[in-house]
């Protein structure tokens, strides 16, 4: 039984994985669309996708956007997250509701709301209108990650460098901050990530100068379905790879050295 | 440890994302001078335009002029409402025309050069410039009928002699009088439509139409890959893939002739080098050059001045399709070509 | 006296303080857009609850929600079915494969579920391995693009990581020693999993269950480029009215019906398991 599980297991793992090995070779093929296994091999459309302003705009767009929202989602959600972890009040079960909302509202939902908002306060089809609906629908998991993180967070430090003498200003930047700062990039980075692979909402707002990556992607794949979207998929795919892999290489290498020097 | 993996790598891709944030605004405001959009649909067609119609009007105006795709009727409709304009002209078949002057999306053309001293008879139609015809036709995979596939839209829709996937555009005056010719209603008296009849008829092959293309960069798409077996499709796309070398043919019998105009959208900054663009696009060389590329029929008489028998031959204006085809008589629709269209998105959906 | 209570004495007005810039700003740019649904939906193109009337009894709309509904329910299950192997076999594996295909599950977690939606096209394609091994077998290559099985497998899949994390949670937590012990005592392996292993899994079932169905009901994309035309789900409705007609209020009002059925869905979570462990 408990061989026939793990068998199961390594079938679902082959499903799992499949879908994203196969971007791979599909972006060295040579097929006009989707043919598979490939016709012929090439790299002519990464060359195509590096040299055309259609693709590359986009992805810088969406790289900048997704920074900018990093940042704010991080500035806005540290304050609120050390209020609702440390600090009792009436009224906090009811905001911690609010501020997990966006993650229970559908992006549809969404979609049409700050189509119609953006359009009403001039903001449509701008960088600042895709900034704030994206910075609003990553709040949720940067409050959770960071929330995680301050649950965690020792506060004994924190009284003892202030029984020291030190300000609660100097605590927070000396004491605080170094500790905490691993949690800071994390939250920086689901937000980061949730702008940068947000479609739905970026389709109904995002414009002809301000087009984001998911959005030129969803067009694509509606008319030509090329293997420039490949291309796409696997320098996507090698990222997440990179961001998930490199973590754990690091921890091992870290781990072995640390066991080197008893 | 693991989460300072995490920290580096986000540090860096946020480093790089802010530059890039930073860099994109600057790079545009130095291009934004003078500079008109066109949405165009992509393709063969954007080429044969970009080659024809935009650069030598650049030559001539300095005016930049960028395509902006994909075609959307919609778009046309949210960028009036919003403000927010994504081009400055586009392109709309008969049914779009009607609909886009009944919700008022597209710049009068009363008082311009063109209406007062048009260079054609029906130079302008319904706030319109007049450019080309284009034409709906068949088009099947010969391998899955080696022996001959559908050859008018009775065919098209006789699912027991020609069995297969079929897919037409989501366009309902597009496929509307089609579905009724394919009911046996002679060319001659499909207007006005009994849209009714027309819904009943498009219910009999609703079930194996697999997908309703909206994008002509789709249609050659799903043909190339062979998802779909007969296809309704334009000729110009169809011609494209004939000559790229892929088995599919195309057949002229029963093609659906339909007129392109160009238009500007209501309330653009750029209105008036918008209606340069129109003038410009109507000259008879460049229409001609604009034509031969992409394979469509110029409405502006003259252009044949400009194109060699055996081009205009390949043209849905050809006298030798003259008997087999028939024209869209969108003035003469047979009901509310908004309602019908909404009727059209509902029943495709069920 | 501990650090919490000192805190609180502290002033609740510091913490509100501290709340105001995120507060002002979720008020502004997410509650305001979110209020705007809702109005729409009784204000365009004028005052009524004529939308509402109109997806009760036109038949349309009612037949969408049932399809949107039915379709979450199917890739719910589905997850369930093919995450539940997967999870157990996680918690169960030796740590250094079970790191691995924790990578695995989370590389597709993290990979835009645009890239899966295209990988999905190039697989059920017509030209795709799947229809080339059929035809090499001597069939037919079959259709599967654009019908509903097209979009439900790339949904199930694009889903299942949900799924998997939520059960791993769970299983990984059952002492192992359990299922052994229960074996021990003359329970069949069937017997185990149902008696032992299901019960103690209980919350992360419903936990997966909850977060893929809700996802799902909202799904957008996926639906339009791989599923059949005639099986609209409602998000897709919604966005096709916006697009093509700018029928705000007709969508607002299906958009406010798909709001209040995942709030509902989430509510009966949440007064049964609470809802701060479904994003835990």
């Amino acid at each position: 039984m408990r061989l026939l599980m793990l068998l199961l297991g390594a079938v679902v793992l082959a499903f799992v994985a499949t879908p994203l090995i196969i971007v791979v070779p599909m972006s060295f093929s040579t097929a006009v669309s989707l043919e598979f296994p490939p016709p012929g091999w090439w790299t002519g459309y990464y060359a195509a996708y590096f040299s055309d302003a259609r693709w590359t705009r986009p992805t810088l767009n969406s790289l900048g956007i997704a920074a900018a929202v990093a940042v704010l989602t991080v500035i806005l959600v540290t304050p609120a997250t050390f209020a609702l972890v440390r600090h009792r009040f009436a009224g906090k079960a009811l905001v911690n509701l609010l501020l997990m909302l966006p993650l229970a509202v559908p992006h549809i939902v969404m979609a049409i709301g700050y189509y119609a908002f953006l359009a009403d306060v001039r903001l449509l089809q701008t960088f600042p209108g895709i900034i704030l609906a994206h910075t609003a629908l990553s709040v949720p998991m940067a409050f959770l990650v960071l929330s995680a993180n301050l649950k965690g967070f020792d506060r004994t430090l924190e009284r003892a460098a202030m029984s020291l003498g030190a300000s609660p200003a100097a605590t927070f930047r000396h004491v605080t901050l170094p500790v905490l700062w691993p949690g800071f990039a994390a939250a920086a980075l689901f937000a980061f990530v949730q702008s940068f692979d947000e479609t739905v909402v970026a389709l109904f707002i995002s414009g002809r100068d301000t087009e984001t990556l998911p959005r030129r992607m969803f067009d694509s794949i509606r008319t030509t379905a090329d293997p420039v979207i490949a291309v796409v998929s696997t320098l996507l795919f090698v990222a997440v790879a990179a961001l998930v892999i490199l973590p754990i290489l690091w921890r091992g290498i870290a781990r072995r050295r640390s066991e080197a020097r008893p | 440890m693991a989460e300072r993996g995490f920290t580096r790598r986000s540090a860096l891709v946020l480093g790089g994302g802010i530059m890039a944030g930073l860099a994109t605004p600057n790079f545009r405001r130095v291009r934004a001078a003078e500079v008109l959009h066109v949405n165009t649909w992509g393709g063969v067609w954007e080429r044969a335009a970009i080659k024809n119609l935009f650069e030598p009007f650049t030559r001539e105006t300095g005016i930049e002029i960028r395509p902006v795709s994909p075609v959307s009727f919609a778009k046309l409709a949210q960028q009036v409402r919003s403000g927010a304009y994504e081009f400055d002209v586009t392109t709309l078949g008969a049914g779009e025309i009607i609909r886009a002057n009944q919700a008022n999306l597209v710049e009068k053309l009363d008082n311009t050069d063109l209406a007062k001293s048009p260079p054609f008879p029906g130079a302008v139609f319904q706030n319109g410039a007049s450019s080309h015809a284009f034409a709906t036709v068949i088009a099947y995979q010969k391998a899955k009928y080696p022996n001959g596939g559908p050859q008018n839209w009775a065919d098209f829709w006789d699912l027991q002699r020609f069995p297969g996937s079929r897919c037409m555009q989501r366009y309902a005056s597009r496929i509307l009088p089609i579905a009724l010719a394919a009911d046996g209603v002679p060319a001659d008296k499909l207007y006005p439509m009994d849209i009714n009849r027309a819904f009943r008829s498009l219910d009999k092959i609703k079930p194996a139409v697999r997908v309703w293309w909206t994008q002509g960069q789709q249609s050659q798409q799903l043909l190339r890959d062979g998802e779909i077996d007969c296809i309704a499709l334009w000729h110009a796309r169809t011609l494209e893939l004939i000559d790229q070398g892929q088995p599919v043919e195309i057949v002229w019998n029963q093609a659906e002739i339909e007129r392109a105009y160009w238009v500007v959208a209501r309330g653009t900054p750029n209105k008036d080098n918008a209606l340069r663009f129109l003038e410009a696009a109507l000259r008879p060389e460049r229409l001609a050059g604009f034509c031969r590329d992409s394979l469509n029929g110029p409405l502006n008489p003259a252009a044949f001045n400009h194109l060699s028998p055996a081009e205009a031959a390949r043209m849905p204006t050809a006298p030798a399709y003259k008997d087999k085809v028939f024209e869209q008589d969108i003035l003469n629709f047979g009901g509310d070509v908004n309602a019908v269209t909404q009727r059209f998105e509902r029943w495709i959906g069920t | 006296m501990s650090a919490t209570a000192a805190a609180t004495g502290e002033s609740s007005l510091k913490s509100w303080l501290l709340l105001a810039p995120l507060l002002v700003f979720l008020a502004a740019f997410f509650v305001v857009p979110l209020a705007q649904v809702v109005v729409m939906s009784v204000t365009e193109p004028e005052f009524g609850f004529g939308h509402y009337a109109e997806i009760v009894t036109d038949g349309f709309h009612l037949r969408v929600l049932m399809e949107t509904f039915v379709t979450a329910l199917v890739v719910s299950l589905c997850c369930l079915l093919l995450g539940f192997p997967l999870a157990y076999a996680m918690a169960a594996a030796p740590a250094s494969l079970a790191a691995a295909m924790m990578v695995v599950v989370t590389m597709s977690f993290w990979t835009s579920f645009l890239v899966r939606t295209y990988a999905w096209m190039v697989l059920l394609g017509n030209r795709g391995p799947i229809a080339q091994f059929a035809e090499w077998l001597g069939f037919a290559a079959p259709e599967l693009l654009f019908t509903r099985f097209s979009s439900t497998i790339a949904m199930t899949h694009i889903l299942l990581p949900y799924m998997v994390l939520s059960l791993y949670g769970v299983l990984k937590r059952i002492e192992p020693a359990l299922p052994r012990s229960a074996a021990s005592l003359g329970a069949t392996p069937a017997a185990v999993i149902r008696h032992v292993v299901l019960p103690l899994a209980a919350p992360g079932i419903a936990n997966g269950l909850t977060l893929v169905f809700v996802l799902c009901l909202g799904f957008y994309v996926t639906p339009i480029l791989l599923g059949s035309p005639r099986e609209q789900m409602v998000a897709g409705v919604i966005g096709q009215q916006v697009e093509e007609f700018l029928a705000f209020g007709e969508a607002s009002a299906m958009a406010v019906v798909l709001l209040a059925s995942t709030l509902i869905v989430l509510g009966l979570y949440h007064r049964r398991f609470g809802l701060d462990r479904l994003w835990g």
